[in-house]
């Protein structure tokens, strides 16, 4: 609005319209990030289940012993201690998937995969902050 | 109809194999493709059954009397009617179509139905999780509970057997662990984990 008191407002965003939208690869059941809609598909179940980049906070890649494990933090409320408004929620009250890990023997893949999220986070945040900027 | 409806390229509990999945009167039954095993469930154990979008075409589970579900997977869109006939005429049991939200949200409502826990975005699943596949639920932080799942030796498995514990370790990526965040709850148990 012109006068500008809106400051941290809660953005809508989708990642898909219809089913025939995913990516080929999803067949896979591998977790499998769609640059192009920005979302990352997470397989649960035997489900691709899209994730948008808006909900996440990191990913990072660990080892033990054979295995290699990819975590995915999900924004939700009560993580941010000490910035408290930082980041909005349309519904606070909601249930909210915090968490995911994945598995592999295939290590490098997902250390490229953890590096691909943080990317396509860093380009998404910085595209947020040139849109506000070109606002104010 | 015809005494036995048939149906190939299916994949029975995210399988890795795919077999022959058939139809009667009597109930349903999955071979794999390779040879092996034949499962089979008696048209008395199926209570109902829902059509939905998957990672392998279309899915069709089954909601067992006794509380379990069967996935079956690799259907094709138009296999739907046919589908929808055999359940109706020989099951007495509606395929339901059931759309899932493909918001990309990771906020909505955990509900616990009879064999698994739904996640809702907007009143649509955006996925599920049956019971028979966690191995444990704890309380790992002020409103956080953390769902592990049964994932074994996972890479060993090739899913010829259905049953439990296997589908969080069916595709190349292992799910191992799920947390939510539950708002204004802090000490009840959200999941019970063991045998449905």
């Amino acid at each position: 609005d012109k006068n500008g008191v809106e400051i941290k407002k809660f953005k809508r965003f989708e990642s898909y319209k219809r089913d025939n939208q995913f990516p080929p690869k999803v067949r896979d059941m591998g977790i499998v990030i769609d640059q192009k809609n920005q979302t990352i598909v997470l397989p649960v179940m035997g489900r691709p289940v899209p994730f948008h980049i808006n909900t996440i906070k990191n990913a990072s890649k660990s080892d033990e012993g054979e295995w290699s494990f990819l975590r995915v933090n999900f924004l939700s409320p009560g993580q941010g201690v000490g910035r408290k408004d930082d980041q909005p929620f349309e519904d606070a009250s909601a249930h909210f998937v915090r968490s995911l890990t994945f598995r592999s023997t295939d290590g490098d893949r997902y250390a490229e995969i953890a590096n691909q999220i943080s990317n396509l986070k860093r380009e998404s945040v910085k595209k947020e902050q040139e849109k506000k900027d070109m606002e104010d | 109809m015809a005494a036995i409806e048939s149906f190939d390229n299916i994949y029975l509990d995210l399988s890795r194999e795919n077999g022959k999945c058939r139809f009667a009167e009597s109930g349903l039954g999955w071979k794999p493709a390779g040879g092996g095993e034949t499962f089979t469930l008696d048209q008395s154990n199926i209570g109902g059954a829902q059509w939905s979008r998957a990672a392998r075409g279309y899915e069709v589970k089954v909601l067992q009397r006794n509380s379990g579900v069967i996935q079956l997977d690799g259907f094709q869109q138009e296999d739907y009617e046919r589908l929808s006939k055999i359940f109706k005429n020989w099951y007495s049991a509606n395929l339901e179509s059931k759309e899932h939200s493909l918001r990309g949200w990771n906020w909505g409502k955990a509900e616990f139905g009879k064999a698994e826990v739904s996640f809702n975005v907007q009143n649509r699943p955006a996925f599920e999780i049956p019971y028979s596949e966690i191995s444990n639920t704890n309380l790992a932080g002020r409103n956080e509970i953390a769902v592990e799942f049964a994932v074994g030796d996972g890479a060993k498995t090739n899913g010829a057997t259905p049953g439990k514990g296997k589908k969080a370790s069916a595709g190349r990526d292992q799910l191992v662990e799920m947390r939510f965040y539950i708002p204004g709850t802090t000490t009840r148990k959200e999941a019970e984990g063991g045998d449905a």
